[in-house]
């Protein structure tokens, strides 16, 4: 299935009573409640929200029939409202088509991330949504449930364009083209959330920030991010009363899941943020009703700061040490983009005394390495810098290979930033037969028992745009990167700024290019016939190609993850 | 032998030396294993010292386990046993109850030495145990690949061919490699490592073939199956054994044959070496030289050279090894990882 992450789905007893709740609460934010209250139009509420948000009349002229036949018995009450509501998704998706692309699809979907659109999910979506509640967690299907219901604002296929910022005015008879890549169809239905617009109102300011944070990478980054979240979190429960009538461990989890479920919309979890959510909402359970809310509260931050200090400070100064021995005079380390993990290894053997030269692969269009570069050379360390497709020529004199991981599976595979298995793969199939190394710094808050075997089921889509536009999207927080403007071939800094001095011709030209009206020659892409990007953050490293994962609880084969993983959770 | 007589010279003034009890066991007894060895000296030096607390104890441990790592050539093997120990002594101090930390440290000490030693007796049964669990990988009609002196694979094998014409005896050939590296140059009379197994399975009615290590590629499409010993399992399933073992994986590797480790299960050492570089111990097989360095050198470095790389060790990697049969089973390369996680945490 394309469960984002399996960390929501929580044993907690709250979450079902979460779910319960979710979509009454985005029904009422987008559109006053039909006032019936019949179990037949409770069934086709949602659908006349959604009608509504369209065409109004429909929902009017809806709700009157309704109201009048009250006499008739259940089960044609039941059977007329099924035969209304197909009649009604007909005419409404010939509606769509007709009206549908351009235009129309763009207005459908920015209503969409308010809430009138999420009404609508809330019936366009019901059969993936209820096909997904039975494969995945309660409070997952709800969150996806949501997401897919931005989306499913416009019809589901043919013209399935999901439009952000209107694509431009077209013929609107024409049929738009599917710009989803097929085999990566079903990660498309984690659209994130452009606004916080339309968030439930429950949803703590703090949370809101880091929500367009991580959304925009200005917090990026499985330990970032998992971090940020708990100290999110930490000022929620700060701030948090218990309301009358129920007890802390009953109703904060709820309160956390709408939390949770914001996060999620705005860019799904990782692994290290699913399993420290699910430690502290089993945490949370476990309170004693009886211990004062007060006390309770603090017990309960005192466990997030314990698990941050031990599961990852303190895990990553163990592993930065362990790590680092395996370093020795004259390596030449390659590393793939930015991982903090393996920054403090560099660090910590730079600090050792050890020479060696560091080798830094970055790819587009995060280029996390460039910040990673930055702070070695300022440190000291001989750095080079180059992107993924100088691979073959950085990998020829290297020594090591060190990778930072979003996630180790419980088959052993490394799953990482995209690129890092052609990265390992380079390295373990190198010309000239040697193998070199390939070390993975991982924490065992990012091991999960989940098994991939390809990049393809479980993955995250990111923005496609990302991939036109050579700057980075318009933020609606944090700093912009100039530098991350100009993508450089291969570039060898010593100490200071990686930026070489003249820019070559041909990036000048390339500037001068994107500087004119069409910045890039992708930027029409959704209205160009035949074209489709894709944009993925993460792949699957196979085992074979892994040598070593250094964690806090020592090192490991890849195949010894599922036994360091059950350990960890049971004690 | 240098170490050994530094160690007598030194027992002379102090009250213990735990170096020279290491290599006095190893020397007094052939069918001691180095980790076993280590143990029974730690063993040894907590009757004669006269600790009292629980941080005493375990400081001494500490110091006296660097100090014996320091003084031998090649640690590894000793490690595993030293590691055991100490980890040993912390989980039962840690537990609850009598024998906890709240308890009497005299009974704690008699309980510990007591079973310390029943640990050395239970390892040197394992071999048996490995015997039993190895015999089904010989089998009728099969040539066996082996090398070293590893006392483990005698003993299986020995167990294999059974009383001579014995009903359960397994009819089966040895192709013997023995070590060239010791011994070929100067002392022509001391034979190599593993006659003695060579005469022990020929006088039990087993066919063997003693063959240099420049052989095995030529003689191993001969052979049915590779078994060897180890000096040291480590974490990630591969073995650090005789110097030449790689070769012999690879050559296996390259042919399809299976290759086996017989190993104790003490013999697990918590290491992580990424190739034949990472080991933790300075050894010097590979020496460049140029005309000049010999005559500078003078000739008593000639034959501690020759020395070093009969005790030279290689690393054979995980995934040259179809399995590992153990006391504690047969096991995939993968499975001791589990083991040694099962053992330390």
């Amino acid at each position: 299935m394309t469960a984002p992450v399996d960390s929501t789905s929580g044993s907690t007893p709250a979450a079902g009573s979460a779910d319960a709740q979710k979509p009454n609460s985005e029904a009422r934010t987008g559109q006053p409640p039909p006032p019936t209250a019949t179990p037949t139009s409770t069934t086709s509420k949602p659908a006349k929200a959604a009608n509504g948000a369209t065409k109004p009349p429909g929902k009017a002229k809806g709700g009157a029939v309704e109201g009048g036949e009250e006499t008739l018995t259940g089960a044609e009450l039941k059977k007329r409202a099924k035969a209304e509501k197909a009649a009604r998704r007909a005419k409404e998706k010939l509606e769509r088509e007709q009206a549908g692309g351009g235009g129309g699809g763009g207005g459908g979907d920015s209503a969409g991330a308010g809430g009138a659109g999420a009404a609508g999910t809330g019936q366009t979506a019901p059969p993936s949504a209820k096909k997904g509640g039975q494969a995945m967690g309660a409070k997952e299907a709800a969150a996806i449930g949501l997401q897919k219901g931005q989306k499913q604002a416009a019809p589901r296929r043919g013209s399935a364009q999901v439009v952000q910022q209107g694509g431009g005015v077209v013929e609107p008879k024409k049929k738009k083209e599917d710009k989803k890549v097929a085999v990566f169809g079903h990660l498309y239905g984690q659209q994130r959330r452009t606004t916080i617009a339309g968030a439930a109102k429950e949803v703590h300011p703090a949370v809101l920030a880091l929500g367009l944070q991580m959304r925009d990478y200005v917090i990026c980054g499985s330990n970032a991010r998992c971090v940020a979240t708990l100290l999110a979190f930490k000022r929620v429960i700060e701030s948090y009363t218990t309301p009358l009538g129920t007890s802390l461990a009953r109703h904060l989890t709820t309160h956390l899941s709408h939390q949770i479920t914001y996060l999620s919309t705005c860019r799904p979890l990782s692994i290290s943020q699913g399993n420290a959510i699910r430690a502290l909402k089993l945490h949370i359970s476990s309170v004693d009703p009886s211990v004062p809310e007060a006390a309770a509260k603090a017990s309960l931050c005192d466990f997030i700061d314990s698990f941050i200090r031990e599961k990852i400070t303190v895990a990553d100064q163990v592993i930065a040490t362990s790590a680092a021995q395996k370093i020795q005079d004259g390596d030449v380390i390659v590393t793939f983009a930015g991982s903090s993990i393996v920054k403090q290894t560099l660090l910590t053997a730079y600090k050792q005394g050890k020479k060696f030269r560091v080798s830094i692969i970055d790819s587009r269009p995060l280029f996390e390495g460039k910040n990673l570069a930055r702070v070695l050379a300022k440190a000291g360390l001989d750095v080079q810098y180059s992107l993924v497709h100088g691979i073959s020529h950085a990998i020829k004199d290297a020594t090591k290979v060190f990778l930072g991981a979003h996630a180790m599976t419980s088959n052993g595979r490394l799953y990482s930033r995209v690129g890092t298995a052609l990265v390992a793969m380079s390295a373990k199939e190198r010309a000239g037969g040697v193998e070199i190394p390939v070390i993975v710094c991982c924490e065992t808050v990012k091991f999960t028992d989940r098994v991939a075997l390809d990049s393809i089921v479980v993955n995250e889509i990111a923005d496609a745009d990302e991939l036109v536009t050579a700057e980075p999207l318009a933020q609606v927080t944090g700093l912009m990167d100039k530098a991350a403007s100009q993508p450089e071939a291969s570039t060898t800094a010593k100490k200071g700024n990686n930026k070489p001095a003249a820019p070559s011709p041909l990036t000048e030209s390339h500037a001068g290019m994107r500087s004119t009206a069409s910045a890039s020659p992708l930027k029409d892409w959704r209205d160009t016939p035949n074209l489709q990007l894709l944009n993925l953050m993460y792949d699957a490293t196979p085992a074979e190609y892994v040598d070593m994962v250094v964690t806090e609880m020592g090192s490991l084969p890849p195949s010894a993850v599922p036994i360091v993983h059950r350990m960890s959770t049971n004690s | 032998m240098a170490t050994a007589k530094d160690a007598s010279a030194g027992s002379a003034n102090k009250p213990f030396d735990i170096v020279a009890t290491y290599n006095n066991l190893l020397r007094s007894d052939p069918d001691l294993t180095m980790p076993i060895a280590a143990i029974e000296a730690l063993v040894l030096l907590l009757t004669h010292s006269p600790s009292s607390t629980i941080s005493e104890t375990l400081d001494l441990l500490e110091k006296s386990t660097a100090d014996l790592k320091k003084a031998i050539p090649n640690p590894i093997g000793l490690s595993a046993g030293t590691d055991l120990f100490q980890r040993y002594l912390i989980t039962t101090l840690q537990r609850p109850g009598q024998l906890g930390p709240a308890g009497d440290f005299n009974a704690i000490r008699a309980h510990l030495l007591s079973n310390g030693r029943l640990f050395i007796r239970r390892a040197k049964e394992s071999r048996d145990k490995i015997a039993t669990f190895g015999r089904g990988f010989v089998r009728d009609g099969s040539t066996v690949l082996t090398n070293g002196g590893s006392r483990v694979v005698a003993s299986l094998l020995q167990h294999a061919a059974g009383e001579k014409g014995g009903p359960s005896a397994v009819r089966f050939r040895v192709i013997y490699v023995l070590s060239s590296a010791k011994g070929n140059l100067e002392n022509h009379h001391a034979e190599p490592e593993g006659m003695e197994t060579v005469r022990a399975l020929r006088a039990a009615g087993v066919p063997v073939a003693t063959i240099p290590e420049s052989a095995v590629a030529y003689s191993l499409g001969k052979a049915d199956v590779v078994i060897v010993g180890a000096e040291g399992v480590v974490e990630n399933g591969g073995i650090v054994s005789r110097l030449g073992t790689y070769q012999i994986g690879l050559l296996a590797k390259a042919m399809g044959k299976p290759f086996y480790v017989v190993a104790e299960s003490h013999k697990f050492v918590r290491l992580y070496p990424l190739g034949q570089y990472d080991l933790p111990i300075e050894q010097h097989v590979i020496d460049f030289k140029t005309d000049e360095d010999l005559t500078d050198e003078a000739h008593p470095s000639d034959c501690t050279d020759k020395a070093v790389l009969g005790e030279a060790v290689d690393f054979t990697p995980p995934h040259l090894i179809s399995a590992l049969i153990t006391d504690s089973g047969v096991l995939t390369p993968s499975a001791v990882s589990e083991e040694l996680i099962k053992i330390w945490f």
